[in-house]
């Protein structure tokens, strides 16, 4: 067998110190799929942007293909341009001083017809769909013809009819020899489609196998090191009306949310399940306030629609935004100027019109100390945390002052399994003591382990209900593909 | 001037080299560049023009002294914007401030008196025929690089999402010193003109917020250059038309305010909502 | 090398070399760059006039460039100082010309008329950046250049003085001038009021909700707007106050030191605001030090030329050179998103 791409001794190491990547080898064979699994924060991405030639090395070396195709979870295309602009730019046809656009949207074809992946090459970029557009991604890559291709990430955004379709395009690469490394964190797909597994913890190698010879339960131990944190218990709690949404729709497109009708109770989680694109940004965003929307909204019996967000926090409802860097955080600030926020208009963070330092601080040791978060100090700065921390401390505020309603966007998105638990608990515990929650969450088994109920979303609306009782997989994964 | 024609004439005088400074503009803002350093650049180049045409006797050298002036002032904002992190619109206010300090400095060091040089030799009648149908030359030929070229691609990549251009192996930092560089050499001519073909001398001031007017030009022709062209000759109407009119009373400075309201009034999407480049004046990380 | 030399390595590295090139050009202007050098500080400081004169010229960058800094703290860039400054001064002379009452009234509304001109001028930056999304960095830009053809058609045509001699207004009643500091020099209270504005922007940053709310929009826009902070709002109150700082500035000019509007009361305060606020560091309080090196700067350079014969242009020069070099320090955080 060849070996397509060979990383040895690869190690990442960042100013300030974080090692995302330790000594690892991995070897990238010709005409296999490869997986490479880990939690969030494992070093897989970062590993795989030094595969790709993205990103040096602290040390070791990489060897082999010169040509590696990377597509990224989140893409890197030009909305406003056309497929084919898109696919050939930067090794454009020419004609003379000009660009061969025949050509070009003649290689858009012949590759597509070759891979399976059908597009039209005139389409401009920002009026596909998520599936169609990350093709298009996938095609720039293979219009390079490369010896290896990296997927981050791929099925995130797709439903499992689209997951299968990559798969398949997948297969088909890799009988032409192609060596292809995806990376991933769920194990069916590993299972399904894989020849090879590299598990990561921490930034190390931790598992090295064929897939034949290894089991899901053997690689999801190796991704979690060991038991799986508890995660509190849930007591049974009254439930009183709390939040009601009656026909919500907001945002304009693909990703709009177009008809929202749901209750969520005084003491229970309400999970959204769903692939992501499936309007639940315009969800958060409507309930939080901050995007206009039609429909009705209620919080306790009161009428939410013309209140703003701030006057929506000071009614009881908190948001844990899905990305805590660019929308719940600021990152220059300390952790004590950072829990203020939200609050800063009214008592007790407010007196007069000052601040008060003495409340902020009082609040942020008080998260520190709750949520264990690892810090030096609470005038430490936020930016200076790691993803886990960080999490910990937007939750921590969120939670404080027993608010009535929680948005729990992607609340353990990219941070450890211990820092997850802890998160995950939190909510559980701010559930008994009743507050309604809505999680929100593109991870399916976070939904289905922390949500007393599961609505699906899909294409914007609710597509289906569970109870607890009645969770049943499959069928929830069938109507977040619309089946 | 008496006739139409001569309104017509005195029209295209006027646009030429807003022309040029808004083909500079449209083409440093397609690729990420908000460039208000082009006042600086206009006066640098006139100032050049006159500076070496006085020195050699040549308007043609001193056309070429006022690009080259100009593209060196320009690839400083570039430069300074991608490589050293200065704020786009940081730097281009420290680059206006440094021509106008540096022409006025010099003004007085090369030709001994402020305010204004002497008469130098200047384009002369067919040279200023032929810059204002380079100006639509160029305008043209922009339009055309832009839409059909692989370099101009690669431009609207850099100007919506600089990312996508660094994946696909281009470096979007080069690309745009390079349409600072192309947009220098727009410029100089366009500053070139003011000073050597529409006159023959440099004065203080006299660029008097064209490098503005370009930029207000840019976003009524929707960041393409054909249309930012149009927009500036719009503009030298109105300017010719201030002639016409002050003698009717009208105030000079209502018409020269013109152009910079119409500015204001495309900030509110009234010539509908064209977007910007999504990069534009977005540094890289 | 301690990280601490590194630090102030940096901008003393960055000083030197300024000082070279200045000192290159003053040679190149066929004089003595030491003459010029001494010809300058000696203009700025070199006895009581000069240091009074150079407080003057202080005080007239102070004012923009907290308004500069004011705006940039929120996010926003403010390049029409300049132009509020001018209708700022531009109400004031009106105002103070047209008033007929005794100096207690008549000098706060002078001063209130000036921060008046200054925060319309700022609020349609800020409400064409709220309401429309409309980049404020063209509006300020335009706003500059109409304001100074607005000041010059009213002041040479309808409004003009009969008794001036040029583009001006008439005369302010000596009774609504601003009180000297120091008898028969230009230093008014004008520097002592600049003072306290910044003190007050100090204590408004670091300990009011306002403060907290306006740097939290500049810092970071996303999480200011999930925390409930009207962001459009606030873009638009911070563009206004910010004008209305420079308008009051304009207006000081006007009461304290010429005694009348003239269009050419600034030969670039606002422009040179900018290079101020930076490097004070968007820090209220560094700002006035920092306004105190440029009037040194802009006084000095008047006797440069005079007596050195070095143009004093050289100075706008190097304050130009001077923004690009600070500006690499990241004081102003670049834009990372359309908003």
């Amino acid at each position: 067998m060849n070996v397509a791409l060979a990383l040895q001794g690869v190690s990442k190491i960042y100013p300030g110190g974080v090692r995302a990547v330790e000594d690892v080898d991995l070897d990238l064979f010709a005409g296999e799929i490869h997986a490479l699994c880990g939690e969030n924060g494992a070093g897989k991405s970062t590993l795989a942007q030094i595969a790709a030639g993205k990103l040096a090395p602290s040390s070791g070396t990489v060897t082999g293909a010169e040509r590696v195709g990377l597509v990224h979870q989140h893409f890197e295309l030009v909305d406003r341009l056309r497929v084919w602009e898109n696919v050939v730019l930067g090794r454009e046809p020419r004609r003379g001083l000009r660009v061969d656009v025949a050509a070009a949207r003649e290689r858009v074809r012949s590759l597509a017809t070759a891979y399976g992946l059908d597009v039209d090459p005139d389409a401009i970029v920002e009026t596909l769909p998520v599936g169609i557009a990350q093709r298009v991604e996938i095609l720039r890559e293979l219009a390079r013809d490369p010896r290896v291709l990296v997927l981050d990430e791929p099925t995130a955004v797709l439903a499992p009819v689209e997951i299968d379709t990559l798969f398949a395009t997948l297969r088909a690469l890799a009988a032409r020899g192609t060596a292809i490394l995806v990376i991933t964190h769920k194990l069916g797909e590993v299972v399904a489609h894989a020849e090879r597994v590299t598990v990561m913890r921490a930034g190390r190698v931790v598992l090295r196998s064929l897939v034949r010879d290894t089991s899901a339960g053997e690689i999801a131990r190796a991704m979690v090191g060991g038991a799986l944190p508890t995660i509190a218990e849930r007591e049974p709690t009254p439930t009183v009306a709390a939040f009601a949404a009656r026909g919500v729709a907001a945002g304009e497109g693909a990703h709009a949310l177009r008809d929202a009708t749901f209750d969520v109770r005084g003491g229970e989680i309400v999970g959204i399940a769903g692939v992501e694109g499936n309007g639940q940004v315009a969800l958060a965003d409507a309930i939080a306030g901050i995007v206009p929307y039609t429909g009705t909204m209620s919080l306790r019996e009161r009428p939410l629609d013309g209140l703003d967000a701030a006057d929506r926090i000071a009614a009881g409802l908190r948001t844990i935004p899905q990305d805590r860097q660019r929308e719940a955080l600021v990152l220059d600030w300390s952790i004590t100027d950072n829990v203020a926020l939200g609050d800063q208009a009214r008592a007790p963070m407010r007196r007069g019109i000052a601040v008060d330092r003495g409340a902020a601080r009082t609040l942020a040791t008080q998260i520190v100390e709750r949520f264990d978060v690892r810090t030096p100090s609470i005038r430490a700065r936020v930016g200076a945390l790691s993803g886990g921390n960080q999490q910990k401390v937007v939750v921590g505020r969120a939670l404080a002052h027993a608010p009535a309603f929680v948005v729990a966007f992607q609340p353990t998105r990219g941070i450890d399994v211990g820092a997850a638990a802890l998160v995950q608990s939190r909510l559980i515990e701010a559930r008994n003591a009743g507050a309604a929650v809505l999680l929100v969450s593109f991870e399916l088994d976070e939904v289905l382990a922390l949500s007393d109920r599961i609505l699906v979303l899909y294409r914007g609306a609710v597509a289906g209900s569970f109870e607890r009782d009645d969770f049943d997989r499959a069928r929830i994964g069938a109507l977040m593909a619309g089946a | 001037m008496e006739s139409f024609s001569g309104f017509l004439a005195l029209a295209l005088v006027k646009a030429t080299p807003l022309i040029f400074a808004a083909l500079a503009g449209t083409i440093c803002e397609r690729a990420g560049i908000l460039n208000i350093a082009l006042e600086g650049a206009l006066t640098v180049a006139a100032f050049a023009a006159v500076a070496v045409s006085f020195a050699t006797g040549s308007p043609l050298l001193g056309l070429l002294a006022a690009v080259l002036a100009s593209m060196l002032l320009c690839a400083l904002l570039g430069i300074a914007a991608t490589r050293f992190g200065v704020d786009q619109i940081v730097a281009g206010t420290g680059l206006n401030l440094l021509a106008a300090g540096g022409t006025a400095f010099a003004l007085v060091v090369i030709f001994g008196q402020p305010g204004a040089s002497p008469e130098v030799h200047a384009l002369g009648d067919g040279g200023e025929r032929a810059l204002i149908v380079c100006a639509f030359a160029c305008a043209l030929v922009l339009q055309l690089v832009l839409d059909r070229t692989p370099w101009g691609l690669r431009v609207r990549a850099c100007g919506e999402n600089p990312r996508a251009l660094l994946s696909a192996g281009v470096d979007p930092r080069r690309l745009r010193v390079v349409a600072t560089l192309v947009g220098g050499a727009l410029a100089g001519l366009g500053g070139a003109f003011l000073s050597l073909g529409e006159l023959d001398i440099y004065s203080d001031g006299m660029t008097s917020g064209r490098g503005f007017i370009a930029l207000a030009a840019v976003i009524f022709g929707r960041w393409m250059p054909l249309g930012a062209a149009g927009a500036a000759i719009a503009f030298g109407a109105l300017s010719a038309l201030q002639f016409v009119l002050q003698r009717a009373g009208v105030p000079s400075e209502l018409m020269q305010s013109l152009p910079y309201l119409a500015a204001l009034a495309a900030l509110t999407g009234i010539v509908g909502r064209a977007r910007a480049p999504a990069a534009d004046g977005v540094s890289l990380d | 090398m301690t990280a601490r030399a590194r630090a102030y390595g940096g901008p003393a590295l960055g000083a030197i070399v300024l000082l070279a090139i200045a000192a290159g050009a003053m040679a190149l202007a066929g004089a003595n760059p030491i003459d010029g050098f001494a010809a300058l500080v000696h203009g700025a400081l070199g006895g009581t006039d000069q240091i009074c004169e150079t407080l003057v010229q202080t005080t007239a960058l102070l004012f923009p460039s907290l308004a500069v800094a004011f705006a940039f703290r929120a996010g926003l860039f403010n390049i029409g100082a300049e132009g509020q400054l001018v209708m700022g001064g531009l109400c004031a002379g009106l105002v103070g010309a047209a008033l007929a009452v005794p100096g207690w009234i008549a000098i706060p509304a002078i001063l209130i008329a000036g921060a008046f001109g200054g925060a319309a001028w700022g609020g349609i930056a800020g409400a064409l950046r709220a309401r429309f999304g409309g980049n404020e960095v063209i509006a300020t830009l335009m706003l500059n250049i109409i304001a100074g053809l607005l000041a010059n058609y009213l002041v040479v045509g309808p409004l003009h003085a009969p008794d001036a001699t040029g583009a001006e207004t008439s005369e302010l009643p000596a009774s609504s001038w601003l009180p000297l500091l120091i008898p028969d020099t230009r230093l008014s209270i004008a520097l002592v009021l600049g003072i306290a504005l910044a003190a007050f922007l100090a204590f408004v940053f670091r300990s009011t909700v306002f403060g907290y709310e306006l740097r939290a929009a500049g810092d970071a826009p996303e999480v200011a707007r999930r925390a409930g902070i009207n962001l459009p709002r606030t873009a638009f109150v911070a563009m206004t106050l910010s004008g209305a700082i420079a308008g009051f500035g304009g207006a000081t000019i006007v009461a304290g030191v010429l005694h009348r509007f003239d269009v050419e009361l600034s030969p670039g305060y606002g422009f040179i605001a900018i290079a101020v606020a930076l490097v004070g560091g968007l820090d209220p309080l560094w700002i006035v030090l920092a306004s105190f090196v440029f009037g040194i700067l802009q006084s000095g350079s008047l006797s440069m030329q005079a007596f050195a014969h070095v143009p004093k242009d050289v100075v706008t020069f190097v304050e130009g050179l001077a923004i690009l070099a600070l500006a690499t320090r990241r004081f102003v955080a670049p834009r990372t998103a359309a908003s």
